[in-house]
């Protein structure tokens, strides 16, 4: 008995006391019996019955942990992880800190090296004001010849990348490739199409910087966009050569299709110069048919240059 | 013995371990006669405290009555979670279980009946003709209900249960489901406002 137990026989116990209770209904239990056996049964229970509380817990746990491997899933896959400096393995380092067993390393495909032909930004030739006097024009074509050259030394890098992403393709691929002769031969044919190229361009070059000096010594100025011009008719002679590249691939039924959607006169052109490029290839002692040869060649098609 | 001169039936009824998991099977299986038994082993019992905690006598008779129908219709469940032979049948306390659900069942009524008349629920006007032996008795049993209804509805209760029915602190707290320590803090601040009552009544009465 604690300290503030109602006493018994204290003035509050005899107040408590003076509680009595009234008996219960003679017929309680009958009441009680006929109610229950008058009851409907009851309904089966429309859920399932509640699991054990240890498995409701471990239900949880697993709920959690699922939602956690995902969510670091995720946020591996996504790169957030390693922005924050935490390590992510491969699938194949767990594996083998598992079995201890070296994996072998996985030759990764050569990645595309950030080239330096891409990264050499050349400069753009700027020519401010009027050019009249022949030193100046001579001063311009010194810039233009400078980024020229510097520009086809870009396009010799991205030859020589390609020619080796595509080896190394088929190597990965395990297709057959070149051995170093005919490598060797492929780049010579290429670099000998490059240089018939660029002999045509300048010629035509030439031509225009001997009118354009003409121009000047006869006192007239010359602005930057007659010094920078492209050769307009070059570049629609280049685009209607990649057009007729482009539907030589194609079957007949495709070309006669794509001939269609073009309009009637450009059409007719296109149509005039295939009949004669196709003449000039059934005549390869032309010189036109090295050139006609060397527009449809698989080379690097380089653009005019933008003189 | 109880607080009112009865015999106490609080103590566990001599059945066996696993009697009342028996009992409960039967009861499972339909056994109207088993529901006999259970209202007179725990019948005496249910209804003080429903009186008690209510003050209506009808009312207690009700809710003794709902609690055995529930146990009526709770009987397959809970046979099943006690299968008879088992270790779980010795731990079924039936009276226990009982004496929670009017316990419960009692503190329900009197919140409900509280928040539709907006105060306490007045006490039963007496019409009977009044002797004087009945209303110095009648004076005594009102001022021993007007003490227990004045406090709240589960300090009620826990001097019900502890003091009328002399459960232990355990088994008391068990029926209020609340843990040990709750239970020993509400008991002990039922008491303090009882007392606090008894003593106002007093002053009042020689003022």
């Amino acid at each position: 008995m604690s300290v503030d137990d109602i006493i018994p026989g204290s003035p509050l116990a005899r107040a408590l006391d003076g509680y009595p209770v009234p008996g219960l209904s003679p017929d309680f239990a009958d009441r009680i019996v006929g109610a229950a056996e008058a009851r409907p049964a009851s309904l089966p229970d429309l859920r399932r019955p509640a699991p054990v509380r240890g498995w409701r817990l471990g239900r949880r746990v697993m709920v959690g942990a699922a939602c956690f491997g995902a969510l670091a899933t995720a946020a591996a896959a996504t790169g957030v992880l390693e922005r924050f400096d935490i390590p992510v393995p491969s699938a194949e380092k767990v594996w083998a800190s598992i079995t201890g067993k070296e994996t072998p390393e996985v030759v990764a495909p050569v990645a595309a090296q950030p080239t330096q032909a891409a990264a050499t930004t050349i400069a753009p030739v700027t020519i401010d004001g009027p050019i009249d006097t022949p030193e100046e024009l001579g001063e311009a074509f010194r810039r233009i010849d400078e980024v020229r050259q510097g520009r086809s030394e870009v396009r010799r890098q991205v030859i020589d990348q390609r020619i080796d992403k595509a080896i190394e393709r088929r190597r990965a691929a395990g297709l057959p490739v070149p051995d170093a002769e005919q490598e060797a031969r492929l780049r010579q044919r290429i670099d000998e199409a490059q240089a018939r190229r660029q002999q045509l361009a300048d010629e035509r070059v030439q031509l225009r910087r001997e009118e354009m000096a003409r121009k000047v010594e006869s006192g007239e100025a010359l602005t930057r966009e007659d010094v920078l011009r492209p050769l307009a008719e070059d570049a629609r002679a280049l685009q209607r050569r990649e057009r007729l590249e482009r539907l030589r691939r194609m079957t007949p039924a495709e070309r006669r299709a794509a001939l269609r959607q073009l309009p009637p006169e450009q059409r007719r052109a296109l149509i005039e110069e295939y009949r004669a490029l196709r003449n000039q290839q059934s005549d390869p002692a032309s010189p036109d048919a090295e050139a006609a040869a060397e527009a449809t060649a698989p080379a690097v098609q380089t653009a005019p240059a933008d003189e | 013995m109880n607080a009112s001169g009865e015999p106490s039936t609080t103590a566990p009824p001599a059945v066996g371990s696993g009697g009342d998991a028996a009992l409960v099977a039967r009861l499972a299986a339909r056994d109207s006669a088993a529901l006999r038994e259970v209202i007179s082993q725990h019948g005496g019992v249910l209804h003080r405290i429903a009186y008690r905690m209510t003050g209506d006598a009808h009312e207690a008779e009700d809710i003794v009555q709902e609690a055995m129908l529930r146990l009526w219709d709770h009987a397959p469940k809970i046979a099943a979670r006690h299968p008879v032979g088992s270790q779980a049948a010795g731990a079924l306390k039936l009276g226990g279980w009982l004496q929670r659900v009017v316990t419960n069942l009692a503190i329900d009524r009197l919140r409900r009946a509280r928040r539709l008349s907006g105060e306490e629920v007045p006490d039963a006007e007496d019409e009977a003709p009044l002797a004087d032996a009945l209303i110095e008795s009648g004076e005594r049993d009102r001022s021993a209900r007007a003490l227990i209804a004045a406090l709240p509805e589960r300090q009620r209760a826990a001097i019900v249960l502890t003091y009328y029915e002399e459960l232990s602190n355990a088994a008391a707290a068990e029926a209020l489901d609340m843990n040990i320590k709750a239970f020993e803090s509400l008991l002990l601040r039922a008491r303090t406002a009882l007392r606090k009552a008894f003593a106002d009544g007093a002053e009042g009465g020689s003022a």
